[in-house]
């Protein structure tokens, strides 16, 4: 059971900071928003914490909570050009700010160590510790949901046209998903830098972007196990199938193309909405029968 | 110094403008913004590479070969994945969602065929000679004349179809509305088809003249090429070829000279910058695109 634990302990560790990071990228898509920011809001968070905790010898949950911080504000900077555009000019901004962080976080040295990044970061954030982060961030995503703004992201995402004719005001809830995915991000990536004892930049590049919205595509974008369904699956695939491990980006592409032309919605979307519509047809029949019954469950005439 | 700063940022800038081009045709035309663009462009270079040192080719068939092999490629492109998404009505996203998945799928490929080593062209596989301009101080390579020559052919080439053939304007026709022009009997696949090839073929010229410039051919080099794009056809606007082209050059001066004046680490930042600026000030960049060009007319 020891040996059972010590294998796969740093594998669940990761699950759950990828889980993260794929609800920082999950609230943007829920929200209609085409970011793919959450690398560089990783980034964001990352350095923050790691200058903070290691550099500056803050207690660990206040660098945290500095960390998520800086990740909503570089959220809300972003969203002053990107809030008011659509599709294609958030994606393309969003893969460039990626870039942007990646090339001042090695320009920095100073404070970000260049390519060589900060090392030796006290492990802070263990199994225990990630497991509470993960369920408070989950409890706070489904709350949110159940609230008006899950239902206006909901109304944005399905139709933004018809949203903002019900006076829905699109620019306010884009800046509260950039704010809201910009303070996840860092705190995924704040988390990263906690566990693995080290931040580079080159670790939340590109590779990262791609894994946190392929977790989101597999999974599904609408509910919030969506993400976390996705994120196991590619994480542990490679290591129950060892030899797909080689292959991970092109197995990542295959899925991704797989997945969104056959599967648009996501696994656990698609089979939700299977099991209500079982369930509506089943209560619709239901339904019918008793409308042919007449009263005391006699058939009318 | 400035001049011959100005004129090598010319040249990258041409090359930028060549890439940029199919990447904005195909927005322009057909709403999808093909992010395996910077990988059709790689496995250009990559085919220009084989043909060179595997088939002994000389240059110019070689770029030919590349070219076409290229447009085949995006050509594969649409079909194996663009088209079964439109079939079953996928949205913008999806084509983001897919065309990243692309992507990973050619440069793992050339990941694994190159063994990601950085290959390079045999020496003198392009004469080196160079022209002194005494006056100005300047010192031009021939390889940077033929670089400028080639995308101006190419891109005259470009807009002579657009503007002047059959099949352009029915492009032009679909680009405006596919359905309308599919009622009044243009072909519309034909017509994808054909804004693949000609997208993923100027890819395919641009990489092999990367290629040989820089003399260095590798499975990454696609993505900081997509990264100028981006930022080449935000300022240009999304679809308008002359606004790649000037977007191009002067991205190229801009990149030149901040490399030299400020700092190399700091050029993507600073070019990245210039992004979300125009994004801020004027988010349908400084051209009209395909669509309104010739509404009027």
């Amino acid at each position: 059971m020891g040996g059972f634990v010590a294998t796969w302990q740093p594998l669940f560790d990761l699950i759950c900071i990828h889980c993260i990071l794929a609800y920082s990228q999950y609230v943007a898509l829920r929200a209609g928003l085409f970011s793919l920011a959450t690398a560089g809001f990783a980034s964001v968070g990352g350095y923050a914490g790691a200058y903070l905790l290691k550099t500056l010898h803050w207690d660990p949950v206040v660098s945290g909570f500095a960390a998520i911080l800086a990740g909503v504000a570089a959220g809300l900077f972003l969203s002053l050009p990107l809030a008011r555009l659509r599709g294609a000019f958030q994606a393309i901004a969003t893969i460039g700010f990626v870039q942007i962080m990646v090339s001042l976080t090695l320009y920095a040295a100073p404070f970000t160590g260049g390519a060589l990044g900060l090392n030796g970061i006290p492990k802070v954030a263990t199994t225990i510790p990630l497991i509470v982060v993960l369920a408070l961030t989950i409890v706070l995503l489904t709350t949110i949901n159940r609230t008006g703004i899950g239902r206006a992201f909901d109304a944005i995402r399905q139709d933004y046209t018809v949203a903002g004719s019900l006076g829905i005001s699109i620019a306010t809830y884009f800046r509260y998903a950039f704010a809201l995915s910009g303070g996840l991000g860092a705190l995924g990536g704040c988390l990263l830098g906690f566990n693995t004892y080290s931040v580079q930049p080159e670790v939340f590049g590109f590779p990262l972007l791609v894994s946190s919205i392929a977790a989101v595509i597999l999974g599904g974008r609408a509910s919030v196990a969506g993400p976390a369904v996705g994120t196991i699956f590619l994480m542990a695939l490679p290591e129950i199938a060892r030899p797909l491990a080689d292959e991970r980006l092109l197995v990542q592409g295959v899925l991704l193309i797989a997945v969104i032309i056959y599967l648009p919605q996501g696994i656990v979307d698609s089979l939700l909405q299977r099991y209500r519509s079982v369930k509506t047809r089943r209560l619709s029949t239901v339904a019918q029968s008793r409308a042919q019954e007449g009263p005391y469950g006699f058939p009318s005439a | 110094m400035l001049a011959q700063q100005l004129v090598n940022g010319v040249v990258v800038g041409a090359v930028y403008s060549l890439f940029s081009l199919g990447f904005t045709l195909i927005f322009g035309m057909h709403r999808i913004l093909n992010l395996a663009h910077g990988a059709i462009f790689m496995w250009g270079a990559l085919i220009g590479y084989f043909c060179v040192t595997f088939v002994n080719l000389s240059l110019l068939p070689a770029f030919v070969i590349a070219v076409l092999g290229a447009g085949v490629l995006s050509v594969v492109l649409d079909l194996l994945v663009y088209r079964p998404l439109r079939k079953r009505n996928g949205d913008e996203f999806g084509t983001i969602i897919a065309g990243i998945g692309a992507n990973l799928v050619l440069m793992s490929i050339a990941q694994q065929v190159t063994n990601a080593q950085a290959l390079r062209f045999p020496f003198g596989i392009f004469p080196v000679v160079f022209y002194r301009i005494e006056s100005l101080g300047l010192r031009i390579s021939l390889q940077q004349i033929v670089i400028v020559g080639t995308v101006a052919i190419l891109t005259i080439g470009l807009l002579a179809y657009l503007f002047k053939t059959r099949i352009g304007t029915d492009a032009r026709a679909v680009a405006i509305n596919e359905q309308t022009s599919t009622l009044l009997g243009v072909n519309a696949n034909l017509v994808y088809l054909n804004t693949f090839f000609i997208a993923g073929a100027l890819a395919g010229a641009a990489g092999v003249i990367l290629g040989i410039a820089f003399n260095s051919v590798s499975y990454v080099m696609g993505e900081p090429i997509m990264l100028q794009a981006f930022v080449v056809i935000v300022l240009g606007g999304l679809g308008s070829v002359v606004g790649a082209i000037l977007a191009g050059l002067l991205l190229g001066v801009i990149q030149t000279i901040s490399v030299v004046y400020i700092s190399s680490e700091l050029s993507d930042a600073i070019v990245f910058g210039l992004l979300f600026i125009v994004l801020l000030l004027r988010p349908n960049g400084f051209f009209a695109g395909l669509h309104t060009e010739h509404r009027a007319a």
